[in-house]
């Protein structure tokens, strides 16, 4: 877009300055045809010898002058160059040019063969006399000689001009490529810090982008302190609370008599609610962070193991099925409240064994391929439930808004907690006799 | 069976030691970090209740340097902190088990006898010897099917003999596992204690290996 403009302000000035060039040389040359010319010998004009221009004697070359009488009686002696032959100028005077700075009149006029002059013309009288007869010196070059000098320049200019654009677009693309290269690894870090495979920015960056990358990432760890400090006061007023809910359960556990009755029940709505809102605080301090990405079965290993050793004395054993290498994209904690909750509920029920299925293809839960989809089956060999207390139990839990704390199940957690991670939860028969509850939560 | 309670609580911790004392179990306690950690260093104990958060110590650390120096008494865990995460910690550093506050007294004693249970190596709550019946649940003895009443130190001295039975229980033994530690340790009490025993319950059942301590078997073996 510059680059138009600029050839057009090159050009513009080269036209200028070859047209200066192209009309000074007329002028010359039209001042010393006069001067030779106007000697006055005779009272008349005499031809002037040819030391100017080879051309003036090459017939038809373009570059022609003339002297002639301007008076009515045209009395005087008419004079013009070999390259005119018989063909003749007009004054310009005589057509009415107005007179120029220099004193010299300037007209373009279609000369013989049909070529375009610029003819110049200065009026003079022989030798020193003011009252001679007025002559009209003219002379004329071809303007095709300027245009096609100025064609010329055009090209080379053009040609010029063309490749500096190219040049410059491909070291646009260069800078592009290579400038921007550093954003475009920003980019990818935080798309890395965003899904979980790393924690912050990390890399060698140019020293321009260098501060970025520490704002970047103190504010990647600002936001993380600000999580973990929500996270420390939650479980600090948790544990104020409890111990003296505990207290004050146990002593009316143990008195007699309606007030007795009345502090139980209303400590167990206010330890119901306690734990009810701390998840939900709990909740609302991690939403709208970045979230990271957790391995199940880094997740899955210690959770089986702490709960085998728990219900050690009923024998339980947990059946896994979990692939090394799937990701949950969320918060490690909450995928060990969702699995633990349910894997406990699970021992809880279970006659001997629980079963848990993990896959991210969906094809052990016989669901439809969800690709970004973790499916998640806790089953156990149990009673199990029949369907109208899975129907309420499921009721309960899905609806969110009518949630009461404590279903006395524990999943109350996990539904909401499926419900953060816009995931689904369904509950079913087991082949194996007891509850199923199959999850679906989003996978990497 | 003999009972540590961890707790910095002054109320819940005298809470637990009267429902635990109730229920049979001669126990001590501690509200700091420190001496819960000395009594468990030095004392043998059938089962200790430990909180987390705790002064001086926490639970996490005194419960891995017991495991590291080899003190196995099974230890539940008595906390706020309920996430998952701190459960498999806890599990993790060497807990039996997981309590979380606030919690049913009737579950934490539930949740105390599976641990003497596990320990002894007992399926049920119901343990039988012979004829005699102990229902660990409800402190019952039964002698072929009818009733025996018994004092609270012959039931715990009968309850210890029982979940170990069939092998050698020496005095000492008794004595560590069965009071309180600023009890008046006479081991001649048990020596009367085992006496009254005899008198209430088929007299052949309370072996007296002499020089080594006691042992119950329920006669078929015997031979």
């Amino acid at each position: 877009m510059v680059l138009p403009i600029a050839g057009f302000i090159i050009y513009g000035l080269y036209r200028t300055d070859v047209q200066a060039t192209f009309d000074g040389r007329l002028e010359k040359l039209v001042n010393a045809v006069a001067v030779d010319a106007m000697a006055g010998e005779g009272g008349l004009p005499s031809v002037p010898p040819n030391r100017y221009e080879p051309l003036f004697e090459e017939i038809h070359s373009g570059w022609y002058w003339q002297i002639q009488p301007l008076n009515e009686q045209d009395t005087g002696r008419r004079l013009v160059s070999q390259s005119l032959a018989t063909g003749q100028l007009p004054s310009p005077k005589v057509d009415g040019v107005k007179i120029s700075e220099t004193g010299s009149r300037w007209l373009n006029f279609d000369g013989p063969l049909g070529v375009r002059i610029r003819i110049v013309e200065v009026i003079d009288r022989v030798g020193h006399k003011k009252d001679g007869i007025p002559y009209s010196i003219a002379v004329a070059g071809p303007v095709d000689w300027l245009e096609s000098q100025l064609a010329t320049f055009r090209t080379r200019l053009a040609t010029a001009l063309t490749l500096a654009g190219l040049g410059l677009v491909v070291v646009t693309l260069f800078q592009v490529r290579f400038g921007l290269l550093p954003l475009r690894k920003i980019e990818q870090g935080l798309s890395d810090i965003r899904t979980g495979a790393a924690t912050n920015l990390e890399g060698d960056f140019p020293v321009e982008i260098e501060p970025l990358q520490h704002e970047l990432n103190a504010l990647i760890r600002s936001n993380q302190d600000i999580v973990d400090r929500a996270r420390t006061q939650v479980g600090n007023l948790a544990h104020a609370l409890k111990t003296p809910l505990a207290v004050v359960t146990n002593e009316a556990r143990d008195a007699k008599g309606t007030l007795a009755k009345k502090v139980t029940e209303q400590a167990t709505i206010m330890r119901d609610q306690v734990s009810h809102y701390l998840d939900r605080a709990r909740m609302a301090a991690r939403s709208g962070v970045i979230g990271g990405a957790s391995n199940v079965a880094d997740v899955v290993a210690p959770l089986v193991r702490a709960l085998e050793r728990i219900h050690q004395d009923r024998g339980i054993k947990i059946q896994v099925t979990c692939p090394d290498d799937v990701l949950f994209q969320g918060e490690k904690q909450d995928l060990e409240e969702m699995l633990g909750n349910l894997l406990d509920n699970a021992c809880k029920w279970a006659e001997s064994t629980v079963y848990l299925t993990v896959d991210r293809s969906g094809e052990a839960s016989g669901q439809s391929r969800t690709p970004g989809r973790l499916h998640i089956q806790v089953e156990d060999d149990g009673p199990g439930l029949n369907k109208e207390q899975r129907k309420r139990i499921g009721k309960r839990g899905m609806r969110l808004d009518e949630s009461k704390p404590g279903s006395g199940l524990g999943l109350s957690i996990v539904t909401d907690l499926v419900q953060t991670y816009r995931g689904s939860f369904l509950l079913d028969q087991s082949e194996h006799g007891g509850l199923l509850v199959r999850l679906v939560l989003p996978a990497i | 069976m003999r009972i540590l309670v961890i707790e910095d609580d002054k109320d819940l911790n005298r809470q637990l030691v009267t429902a635990l004392g109730d229920g049979g179990y001669a126990v001590d306690h501690a509200f700091d970090g420190e001496e819960g950690y000395f009594l468990g260093e030095t004392e043998p104990y059938d089962v200790v209740i430990l909180d987390l958060g705790l002064p001086k110590m926490d639970g996490i650390s005194i419960l891995e340097q017991w495991r590291r120096a080899e003190r196995t008494m099974p230890v539940i865990i008595l906390t706020a902190r309920d996430r998952w995460s701190e459960k498999v910690a806890g599990m993790d550093a060497g807990a039996d088990d997981y309590i979380a506050k606030p919690f049913h007294m009737e579950e934490l004693l539930a949740r105390v006898r599976a641990q003497v249970r596990r320990a002894a190596g007992h399926a049920k709550s119901e343990i039988e010897c012979g004829n005699v019946r102990l229902d660990t649940k409800s402190a019952r003895v039964t002698s072929d099917g009818q009733q025996v009443k018994l004092t609270s130190h012959e039931y715990r001295l009968l309850a210890y003999l029982m979940h170990h039975q069939g092998r050698v229980v020496s005095r000492t033994e008794l004595v560590e596992h069965l009071y309180e530690q600023d009890f008046d340790r006479d081991s001649n009490t048990i020596e009367v204690f085992i006496g009254r025993l005899r008198k209430k319950l088929p007299p052949e059942l309370i072996e007296t290996v002499r020089g080594l301590g006691y042992r119950m078997h329920d006669g078929s073996d015997a031979a």
